[in-house]
């Protein structure tokens, strides 16, 4: 009996061994440890929808620039259902497949450090694309469009929009939209633009009526353009009912500036100065109407060809040029911040004049 | 007949094979396990290795820990004929409020994970008072509970997402340490396998001590030695597969917490006298009340439980993710009952098992894991997981009709013809259920 | 052609396979047209077999042999074939949508219609002329919920009749009606005769078959035995011995005088409905059961009988107004129904597949589901006593089982109605309420229960037996209460006492508009 059994275990364990046999060894999960990106390198790219246009933009145009540049692309987008999960489980899939490069548009900016850290431990180089993840040291590069000056130019927008539109007036009113409270991009904006309009609303020139000068008081949640029009209706209904008039509106993005103008126009308001963000269509369409009166260019294949010279760049063992510091809450990240364009009725057929959507919306 | 069921069986007999797999019950579910060992097959080749790479079957340990131990918690709600939609609601505001309670009260990791764990039992508490004493059914309680909680989710975070410590993470998600010697291995891996394997020896063999002290039925030694061999010869592959991985890593944590809390609940559904109400309540409410079952406690207790596993699923994400967030939990519910359906259980209830619940989650894991690996979109993935449900619970469903074909069935009918009374088909399933 | 024509149906060398059995083994049929045919045999002998070879539930191909209706050999693939060819089977657990009126239960399926829209006009007209047909007087648009079992009867009855009948298969009509009904049912199938519509019977109750057949058909272990004409010559014994290829000696064992003390007492028994609080469902029942005593409940259906039984079981039905019960001389406070099974209640439910089983489950799992207790410690089932106990009843009521690991489901009604014994013996019961024991269960088995009834009283537990039998009452009874309407209104001894005097107790009323 005892020896019976001592054998079963002496068998299982030899079965075992004999089963474990193939592919052991301690490894770091694919690639060679050795820093460095080889010529033909796996990029793994994760994005985190598929359900914006823009996104699926950048995925193809990221599949093409990788592949002409000589490496092998795996883009990934998360579902609609479960994006931080899917997020999370398509970044250990890269790992594990060999990707030596991961650029991630995140899903969620604080819930990858897991994947981080394990691509980390594989030796993977991580850039943050657009959107920058905070609290990991695990993070390579930054590279985005300079959200901070996004808002500088929106604030001198309104301004030039106030004095074309209403230059007579002593003083303008106005009224200060932002973002959703859950973006981290939200506040970046709003601190831009607020670096160029807080002087003036402190000698005078300009007039928040409603007092609200917050980013708390002012946040958009969602960046929904249901939450935009109704706090600008209460905006009207509570302060421009009396007869006064609002001069100008700074909006973060596309949708909400037309939310604001929607409302404005219901309550039979004269058109504000409203800025924007993003060169959505309906935008476009509006200030070439004379309607809204900016929005921002922040153009996708800039944004993704710079992305693939910054891989290229470290592929040759280079250091990028350029970087500035950002801190993302764990540590200091060498970004590299692309500027922004304004685009008014003035330029607008000049700066979309390669944009086959766009363009045509700008000749008259 | 009664002579050879009270002593051993001794020498070689074909038919006593399917012994090695249990009892007859069990048979069902090979069929399942079955088409998860083709799924792994299939994906190692597709993916040239990758599936069963150490670092990918930690990964999927790590990634599907909280969908299997919601699954868990699913099929014991299912048995008893209920369904929980609440379970990612819940799991995201423990979560929140675990999160938050870390960071604005200061309090300990283990503290924030008692009171994860409390959290979730007073949720679970709550809606089961509202199914077990006034009587609504769990259907539309979690469905309000779904809203509930989530919003209170979306209230206490205020739509932020909030970074759990480190501590937090490591003590749900971290690795065992490198401790002893300098092997290939990690050694408190080896270790746990080891245990594993002896422990499984001690219970089968304690099992047939004591049959054989009470003249209980025993079957053949060589069968217990083979069915013993193989699975512990299956824990040591795992054992070696999972301390093989890159230096730092061993099996997980979050692991370790999911096979002590599946062979927790297998005993309870199996073993107790809660488990057996379960499955009375689930199979004929009334007939359980009239043999004395208390009804309602094994309903409160139902939902209780799986709120509280819901907890936990949600602890464990947010220490997988480093933080809580407004989106977490999204949805799990539905992968948790996909699951529990793969792995056999009835919508009806009264029929179910954990252990087809986790095989049945695994499938769903690994399926999702393979296509991520070959990189196939979501879009697809979906599409594929989708149509794998509907072909699960199909081959199932007509398994148990009358009259098609069925491998399992054909087996098992094979393995009783000798035995088998004129009974057995005079009162066949399908007269049974169409006539009711 | 004379010769040839005289029969409607006949069915030749039936042999229906399943995985590892044979169900069916070369059966023959021959049911003359206008006949009404019976069909006898245990539970499990294949009858319900071959009438689903019959009606298409098992399509052609799936069975060898050949069906020759009207002359010509059919082959059903499903039921609406042999619908259509005016075969239609009634079940045992009856196929009607409770929520549905009678109108729209007839019509289900095939609705009257034009491009779909229903002609609900004329489906109500003839629903009138098929109730008067089938002697059923009730509003068409009544849904069915509301009618009693015997009444749901002749509405499928109707319902078969509007289908155009030319065939029409009962399958134990009578296993849920009273004396009353039955009759009425009967009387109908015998007018259906005089209209030219051919029947096949299923049935237990010997006494109906004898009344109303013209043939019998034996079955017994998927062969056909024999066919009687029934003549005057064949009585219940004669049919009893083809059915189990025996004689069956005694049908009721010897009584014991073995009778002791009071083993439990009710007073003053109040029950209200559990719904309606103006209706009493007990009102002040006294009575006694002394041990090793068997005490016998006779009423019609719905006087209140099991009502009765089950508030007593826990409070397990209605909401208990007054009353008390005493266990041993003393007051028993019975609140759950484990409070009476820890007081030594054990309750065997009229309804086995409803109340007393969870089909799901193995024999050796219900027999201990209700005092678990007594095999686990600390909470935990110990499965070696489970198998031991599941495996010493197993042997002890002789339950037909290859094994205690297989599942209930696949028992016949004898068998199952044994591990029901079982589960309420293993809870080492004082006293025992049975209620309609022996309800769908073949004569064989019936006696083996009567068997462990007694031996049960031997041993000195007080029996409370509920039976609409009056015969098995009569027979097994020491002492009988009658129960009309909620209200005990006699108690007589058993050993003088006929049926008629127990009716006249359970139905006075009845009686008092009859003078």
């Amino acid at each position: 009996m005892k020896k019976k059994l001592l054998g079963a275990i002496a068998i299982s364990a030899v079965a075992g061994l004999v089963l474990a046999g193939c592919g052991t060894g301690r490894d770091g999960g694919g690639t060679d440890e050795g820093e460095g990106i080889s010529e033909d390198a796996r990029i793994g790219v994760a994005l985190p929808d598929r359900t914006s246009e823009n996104w699926v933009l950048a995925g193809d145009l990221f599949v093409d620039g990788l592949e002409e540049a000589g490496f092998e692309p795996d883009v990934q987008y998360a579902g609609s259902n479960n994006p931080v999960q899917d997020q999370q489980q398509q970044i250990e899939a890269m790992i594990q497949n060999g990707a030596e490069l991961i650029v991630i548009g995140a899903a969620d900016t604080a819930q990858l450090s897991t994947q981080l850290q394990a691509a980390k431990d594989a030796g993977i180089t991580v850039v943050s694309y657009d959107r920058l993840i905070e609290n990991s040291e695990n993070i390579d590069y930054y590279i985005a469009f300079d959200n901070f000056e996004v808002g500088v130019l929106q604030g001198t927008a309104l301004l030039e929009g106030l004095e074309e539109r209403f230059g007579d007036e002593d003083t303008w009113n106005i009224e200060l939209f932002s973002g959703s409270p859950d973006d981290s991009n939200a506040p970046v904006f709003f601190d831009g633009a607020m670096s160029v309009l807080q002087p003036k609303i402190d000698d005078g020139t300009l007039n928040v009526v409603s007092g609200q000068t917050e980013i708390a008081a002012t946040a958009t949640q969602d960046w929904s353009a249901e939450n935009a029009q109704e706090r600008m209706d209460n905006l009207i209904q509570g302060n421009y009912s009396g007869g006064t008039e609002v001069h100008g509106v700074l909006s973060p993005n596309d949708t909400l500036a037309r939310a604001i103008l929607a409302s404005a126009s219901d309550a039979g308001l004269e058109t504000p100065v409203v800025t924007g963000q993003d060169s959505e269509v309906e935008s476009v369409r509006s200030i070439m109407a004379g309607d809204q009166y900016s929005t921002i260019s922040k153009d996708t294949r800039i944004l993704v060809a710079d992305t693939i010279d910054l891989i290229s760049t470290l592929q040759a063992g280079d250091e990028p040029g350029d970087t500035e510091a950002l801190d993302n809450g764990a540590t200091d990240i060498p970004s590299i911040l692309l500027d922004p364009i304004i685009v008014t009725q003035e330029n607008a057929a000049e700066v979309y004049a390669d944009d086959p959507n766009l363009a045509p919306l700008t000749e008259d | 007949m009664s002579a050879d069921t009270t002593t051993e069986r001794r020498g070689f007999n074909p038919r006593d094979i399917w012994l090695i797999f249990g009892r007859r019950g069990s048979l069902k579910q090979l069929g399942i396990l079955g088409a998860l060992i083709v799924i792994i097959v299939v994906f190692q080749i597709w993916t040239e290795g990758t599936t069963l790479h150490p670092g990918n079957v930690i990964n999927l340990v790590q990634a599907y820990s909280f969908i299997l131990l919601l699954s868990v918690g699913m099929v014991m709600v299912i048995i008893t004929g209920h369904i929980d939609l609440s379970v990612g609601s819940v799991a995201a505001f423990v979560g929140i409020m675990v999160a938050t309670a870390m960071r604005d009260w200061g309090l300990p990791w283990w503290a924030g994970i008692l009171l994860g764990i409390g959290l979730g039992a007073a949720i679970g508490a709550f809606q089961g008072f509202w199914v077990a004493v006034i009587g609504i059914p769990a259907f539309i309680v979690t469905l309000a509970g779904m809203m509930i909680w989530r919003g209170a989710q979306q209230f206490v975070g205020q739509a932020q997402t909030i970074a759990v410590p480190e501590e937090f993470r490591y003590a749900l998600y971290g690795f065992m340490p490198e401790v002893g010697p300098a092997t290939p291995y990690n050694n408190l891996t080896l270790l746990l396998g080891l245990l594993a394997v002896l422990a499984l020896f001690f219970f089968q063999f304690r099992s047939r001590a004591k049959r054989k002290k009470m003249h209980a039925a025993l079957e053949p030694l060589w069968v217990t030695l083979t069915r013993t061999g193989l699975v512990s010869a299956a824990i040591i592959w795992a054992t070696l597969l999972f301390a093989s991985g890159r230096p730092g890593t061993s099996f997980p944590f979050s692991g370790i917490i999911l096979v002590v809390l599946i062979a927790l609940y297998t005993f309870i559904t199996s073993r107790t006298q809660f488990g057996r109400h379960i499955y009375a309540v689930g199979g004929n409410r009334r007939a359980a009340e009239l043999s004395g079952v208390n009804s309602r406690r094994t309903d409160f207790f139902v939902m209780m439980n799986m709120s509280t596993l819901a907890g936990i699923a949600g602890m464990l994400w947010a220490a997988r993710a480093g933080a809580a967030g407004p989106g977490d939990g999204t949805m799990w519910e539905l992968d948790a009952i996909a699951g529990v359906f793969i792995g056999g259980a009835a919508v009806a209830g009264g029929i179910g098992t954990v252990f087809g619940a986790v095989i049945g989650g695994l499938v769903m894991a690994l399926l999702n894991n393979g296509l991520q690996l070959v990189g196939v979109t979501t879009d697809r993935m979906q599409i594929i997981k989708g149509l794998v449900l509907l072909v699960a619970v199909g081959i199932d469903v007509l398994n148990k009709q009358q009259g098609r074909f069925s491998f399992i069935g054909a087996m098992m009918a094979r393995l009783s013809s000798k035995r088998a009374v004129r009974e057995v088909s005079e009162l066949s399933p399908s007269q049974n259920t169409d006539q009711n | 052609m004379a010769e040839k024509s005289s029969y409607l149906l006949e069915m030749q060398g039936i042999t229906k396979r399943f995985p590892g059995v044979k169900a069916l083994d070369s059966v023959d049929l021959a049911v003359r047209t206008g006949e009404i045919h019976a069909i006898c045999g245990e539970n499990g002998a294949g009858k319900s077999t071959l009438m689903k070879v019959l009606s298409g539930v098992y399509p052609a191909g799936t069975y060898e042999g050949e069906i020759l209706y009207r002359d010509e050999v059919q082959r059903f693939s499903n039921i609406a074939a042999s619908e259509q060819a005016g075969i239609v089977i009634i079940h045992q657990e009856l196929a009607l949508v409770p929520e549905l009126s009678i109108t729209e239960n007839i019509f289900l399926g095939h609705e009257i219609n034009t491009m779909g829209v229903i002609d609900w006009d004329e489906a109500r007209h003839r629903t009138v002329e098929l109730l008067e047909r089938v002697d059923l007087r009730e509003d068409p648009e009544t849904p069915v919920k509301y009618l009693g079992v015997g009444k749901q009867q002749l509405v499928e009855i109707a319902k078969a009749l509007e289908k155009d009948v030319q065939l029409l298969i009962l399958d134990e009509p009578t296993a849920a009606l009273n004396e009353r009904d039955s009759q009425q049912l009967l009387r109908l199938i015998s007018d259906l005769k005089q209209e030219g519509v051919t029947s096949i019977i299923i049935s237990h109750k010997l006494a109906e078959i004898e009344q109303i057949a013209d043939h019998i058909t034996i079955i017994r272990d998927g062969k056909s035995i024999e066919t009687l004409r029934v003549d005057g010559t064949v009585d219940e014994d004669r049919i009893i011995k083809g059915m189990v290829g025996r004689t069956l000696g005694r049908r009721f064992p010897e009584r014991s005088s073995r009778v002791g003390d009071v083993l439990f007492e009710v007073r003053d028994w109040s029950v209200q409905h559990p719904l309606d609080a103006t209706r009493l469902v007990a009102k002040n029942s006294s009575f006694t059961v002394r041990a090793g005593e068997v005490v016998g409940f006779a009423g019609l259906m719905g006087a209140g009988r099991t009502e009765l039984a089950m508030s007593l079981f826990g409070q397990s039905y209605g909401v208990k107004l007054s009353g008390e019960a005493l266990m041993h001389g003393k007051p028993a406070r019975i609140r759950t129904v484990k409070d009476a099974i820890r007081a030594g209640i054990a309750y065997v439910s009229e309804d086995r597949k409803s109340l007393g089983l969870n089909l799901l489950d193995t024999i050796k799992r219900s027999i201990v589901a209700a005092k678990l207790g007594r095999i686990s410690k600390s909470g935990v089932v110990d499965e070696l006593q489970e198998t031991r106990y599941a495996e010493e009843y197993r042997q002890e009521l002789r339950i037909k089982t290859p094994d205690v690991e297989t599942g209930v489901d696949t028992l016949s009604g004898g068998n199952q109605q044994k591990v029901v014994l079982s589960k309420w013996m293993f809870t080492q019961p004082d006293l025992l309420i049975l209620d309609e024991p022996t309800r769908g269960i073949d004569v064989g088995a019936k006696g083996e229960i009567y068997q462990i009834i007694r031996r049960l009283a031997d041993e000195g537990k007080g029996i409370l037996l509920i039976s609409s039998e009056l015969p098995e009452l009569i027979g097994m009874a020491d002492r009988i209460y009658t129960i009309f309407e909620g209200e005990i209104t006699a108690e007589l001894q058993a050993a003088n006492v006929d049926q008629e005097t127990l009716m006249r107790h359970m139905a006075p009323m009845q009686k008092g508009n009859a003078a």
